[in-house]
């Protein structure tokens, strides 16, 4: 106000000004920008599709309001929030979920938030975040050493990112899945709806034949089988015996039969709130892919990394050839279009994810996806056939494993996709591709499933694919045992490497994904029997419907997916790290963690907490009440204000006097 | 059963039944007899405001899922502008009037009430010897669905029970989640402004009143099903007041324009 009436009055007092020579004072006061107050958007996912994520989005807007920040909520679809925050970079603050599903090596911060990506749109770098001495110096180091030295330079990069706050970590939600038990069983109770999990899952009955049939040798497998005699089979097997269930079990296998009842039966069937597993395959797409299982379970990588373990997967095997190689050799394996999966491919593979144009663009497309990953490899050279040579760029075993878990594409296909993405003919952005931006309709991959059809918005099927080396390998494996005889070593299984529970898998014939209206339908279509499982984050208001379904049952595991508000740093006064410190002391992450989550979350500070072995004692938050690095201004969920403008005062921002925040040169 | 079919069989029981009903009880069987004796003259002669009608609802039913992606993309993202103008009235109406026997009430009125409120007067109008009444319904219908539509295009907005799920609940589908299939049929959530529900019911309502000579008993059943579906939308936690009184516009609106465009029979 005091400005306004002062400005007004060197206005008012203009010519007198003008004609007392006082021009450049007048000139020096109406040429300033005046300052309003500040308003911040936070985009969040709407609760339909996200139940937790537009919870600490109010929390925030609640308590921004209260030191005189103005909050703007915006809800958006996940795929348009994406498109906002991870392409265009038009934002100021969101709400979303760490693209890892399971737990993750330290490497993953180093494609989030290396300042070498700013200019990248994707999944690299969205705050547009530069800390050249700091984190990118600890971001290389802790990719060229190992041990200690490498747990020091992990340590200090959470300390350093919890300083900078680029983002601030709110919590790791337990992945949370209602599940009914009588048509499949064995969800896992570490990921149940990753690709291992998916793919560990037995049909209700006949686990005791899954495994004899992946088992590696006959013999064991029937021994395996013993235990599972005791369970009573619901198939039509009346038969008791050891080894005539398991011979029974093969034939009877719906999966080989075109029985349209027996298909049903072996039909599993999945419920989400997000529809873009039914919009588009595109593995590589950021707006599209939340942590891509089902894409993961369409295209095979070399490693798959599952309940912390690295198993090698469309790779055989793979060994380190001087101080930069690494020489991975490949399974037998066919493309979806019956196309064989070749070295030519991988080593397309990673050439065109480092620049999707292929050379053909101005300056390199990169992939917005898998960018950190693909970036510790130099080149990849196809040696053979079945044998791929990557030459990475000087990086420790952890990194060249994570170099490892890329889809893999078909290069006939996507060859095809380099060109300039268009509209009706006409390039509308110099700087994208088509690969980058196609639906990738009727995928072809090599994984586990293959497409079948989709009707966008509502729903698409997928098939078991009978021709992946899980099922070819393992059928063989059983015919060819008698000449091989009991030892099969290492190098002459096919499936070396490969865990008991995914041979011969998966164990549905068919995979049917629907999307329904909010977590509370998805649950109730479980409870319903008319789904075996929910895909998509359940909230604090469906958690409780599972126990009141009879049938359905809560399965939890250990995710690396942390909920985090990520700010622009790009835009004033994000881009000040003071500033992004005391947002962070705004959110009180465990009245969170009880109210949006539930309790089925743990509060964290570092985006390594899913790691314990990665944190140092002074960012961990067990046997802590407040966050380590910046902790609650304020008691359990209620906000001192005062404080926090004191905070705020102190960084240099300055207050009008009804306790708005002045945004300076707005 | 799916539930989609379970959903739509128990509606058409429930809306059928009461149809049957409020025919003999409000049209008379002389009417009815009439009406089913003139069926094929009647309908023909409102064949022209009919097509209309199944035209804008074939369009929305082909172009809705296009007409969102450009609303996706090139909308004005409202939420908050709504959130702003309006604040926290929707959560004080749930926080201050929330009751089992409400939300049923409420629940079946938003579903089963609405329906009917939007069949019984096509049926009651075309029972009447002259159709510019029947005929003015229909456009009015059509000019709802067209301007909505339009409207739902401009403007890409959430919902307050996707909003601020923190204060406000979402009672229909938290209670019968089986409703959501119907809805996902038919709605997207991003469709809230404006109220649809409201827009028909209240034209439906205002209809209700300048024709209460003709049915002197539908006037007072029609206005209160009409504000029950009314406060309903915010009940539920559907609906913004704001998407309410746009609604109640939007209504109004297509009733005189309805009016303008169908003389009076001489």
């Amino acid at each position: 106000m005091t400005r306004q009436v002062s400005r007004r009055g060197a206005l008012a007092g203009g010519f007198a000004a003008l004609s007392a020579g006082c021009l450049g004072q007048t000139r020096n006061i109406a040429g300033r920008d005046r300052s309003s107050q500040l308003t911040l958007e936070i985009n969040a996912p709407p609760a339909d599709r996200d139940p937790n994520a537009i919870r600490i989005a109010r929390h925030l807007a609640e308590n921004l309001e209260a030191v005189g920040i103005e909050p703007r909520v915006n809800t958006l679809g996940h795929t348009d929030l994406r498109r906002k925050v991870l392409i265009n970079h038009n934002f100021d603050v969101y709400v979303g979920q760490f693209r890892e599903a399971q737990p993750f090596d330290p490497d993953a911060m180093y494609g989030y938030t290396h300042s070498q990506f700013v200019a990248e749109s994707g999944w690299q770098n969205p705050f547009g975040f530069t800390d050249i001495n700091g984190t990118d110096e600890l971001l290389a180091t802790q990719r060229r050493t190992d041990g200690s030295e490498r747990s020091e330079a992990v340590a200090n990069l959470q300390r350093t990112l919890g300083q900078l706050q680029p983002f601030t970590v709110v919590a790791f939600p337990d992945p949370l899945t209602a599940v009914r038990e009588d048509r499949f069983e064995s969800w896992t109770n570490r990921q149940p709806l990753s690709v291992g999990g998916l793919l560990g899952v037995e049909r209700a009955g006949t686990s005791g034949g899954g495994v004899s049939r992946g088992g590696a040798e006959g013999g064991s497998g029937t021994a395996d089988s013993e235990t599972d005699g005791d369970n009573e089979t619901v198939d039509d097997n009346e038969t008791d015996g050891d080894n005539e269930t398991a011979g029974e079990l093969i034939d009877d296998n719906p999966l080989t039969d075109g029985d349209g009842g027996a298909d049903d039966a072996a039909t599993l069937r999945l419920v989400t709130t997000g529809e873009r597993i039914t919009q588009n395959w595109n593995p590589i797409a950021a707006e599209y892919r939340r942590h891509g299982t089902f894409t993961s379970l369409l295209y095979d990588r070399l490693a798959l990394a599952e309940g912390g373990e690295v198993i090698p997967w469309l790779a055989a095997d793979w060994e380190r050839v001087g101080d930069s190689g690494i020489e991975v050799s490949l399974r037998e394996t066919d493309w979806h279009d019956g196309e064989p999966v070749t070295a030519e491919d991988v080593a397309f593979t990673y050439e065109f994810l480092r620049d999707t144009s292929m050379g053909n663009a101005e300056s390199p497309v990169p992939t917005p996806t898998f960018r950190g990953r693909v970036s510790a490899v130099e080149r990849a050279t196809a040696v053979d056939d079945a044998t791929v040579r990557l030459t990475l760029d000087n990086v420790n075993d952890a990194v060249a494993l994570r170099a490892l878990q890329v889809p893999i594409l078909p290069r006939h296909v996507w060859e095809e996709r380099t060109g300039m993405a268009t509209i009706a003919g006409f390039e509308f952005d110099a700087e994208t591709t088509e690969a980058v931006v196609t639906n990738n309709e009727n995928p072809v991959g090599s994984g586990p499933i293959r497409f079948v059809e989709a009707a966008p918005g509502e729903s698409v099927t997928f098939e078991r694919n009978p021709d992946h080396f899980l099922v070819r390998a393992s059928a063989a494996d059983g015919s060819t045992g008698d000449t091989d005889g009991e030892s099969t070593g290492d190098t002459t299984d096919p499936l070396a490497g490969i865990p008991e529970r995914f041979r011969g898998k998966p164990a549905f014939a068919r995979l049917e994904i629907e999307v329904v209206g909010s977590d509370v339908a998805a649950v109730q279509t479980v409870g319903d029997g008319h789904a075996d499982a929910t895909v998509s984050n359940l909230g604090p208001d469906s958690v409780p419907r599972i126990g009141r379904e009879a049938d359905a049952r809560l399965v939890t595991g250990q995710s690396g997916g942390f909920y985090h508000v990520g700010y622009n740093t790009r835009r004033a006064p994000l881009s000040n790290p003071r500033f992004r410190a005391v947002l962070a002391s705004l959110i009180d992450k465990q009245a969170l963690v009880d109210t949006a989550f539930g309790g089925y979350a743990d509060a964290a500070a570092s985006p390594l907490a899913a790691t314990p072995e990665w944190v140092p004692s002074d960012l961990r938050w067990e046997d802590r009440d407040a966050d380590p690095v910046h902790p609650f201004v304020g008691e359990s969920g209620s906000l001192d204000a005062e404080t926090a403008r004191d905070r705020l005062r102190e960084a240099g921002y300055r207050f009008d006097e009804d306790g708005r925040l002045l945004a300076p040169g707005k | 059963m799916s539930p989609l079919l379970a959903v739509v069989s128990s509606l058409a029981l429930w809306v059928g039944s009461a149809l049957l009903v409020a025919s003999v009880a409000i049209i008379r069987p002389r009417r009815l007899y009439a009406l089913w004796d003139d069926l094929r003259d009647r309908l023909w002669e409102i064949r022209k405001p009919l097509a209309a009608l199944v035209v804008v609802l074939i369009a929305s039913a082909i172009g809705r899922s296009s007409l969102q992606t450009v609303s996706e993309l090139f909308g004005l993202q409202l939420t908050w502008a709504i959130h702003a103008l309006e604040g926290d009235f929707v959560a004080w109406v749930q926080g201050t009037f929330a009751s089992p026997q409400l939300t049923m009430y409420f629940s079946s009125v938003y579903v089963y009430g609405y329906v009917f409120l939007l069949a019984f007067p096509f049926l009651a109008y075309l029972a009447l010897p002259r159709t510019t009444a029947v005929k003015r319904l229909v456009v009015a219908y059509a000019l709802n669905y067209a301007i909505g539509l339009t409207l739902y295009t401009v403007v890409f907005a959430y919902g307050p029970r996707n909003v601020m799920p923190d204060m406000v609940t979402s009672l229909l589908f938290t209670h019968n989640p089986e409703f959501m299939t119907l809805t996902g049929e038919v709605n997207e959530p991003t469709n809230v402004f404006p109220s649809l529900h409201t827009s028909l019911s209240v034209t439906v309502g205002t209809f209700a009143v300048l024709t209460r000579r003709e049915y002197p008993l539908w006037t007072p059943i029609a206005v209160w099903l009409a504000t029950s579906v009314m406060i309903a939308t915010m009940y539920l936690g559907i609906h913004w007041l704001t998407d309410v009184i746009a609604g109640t516009a939007l209504a109004l609106g297509a009733v005189y324009l309805s009016c303008r465009l169908v003389d009076e029979e001489v």
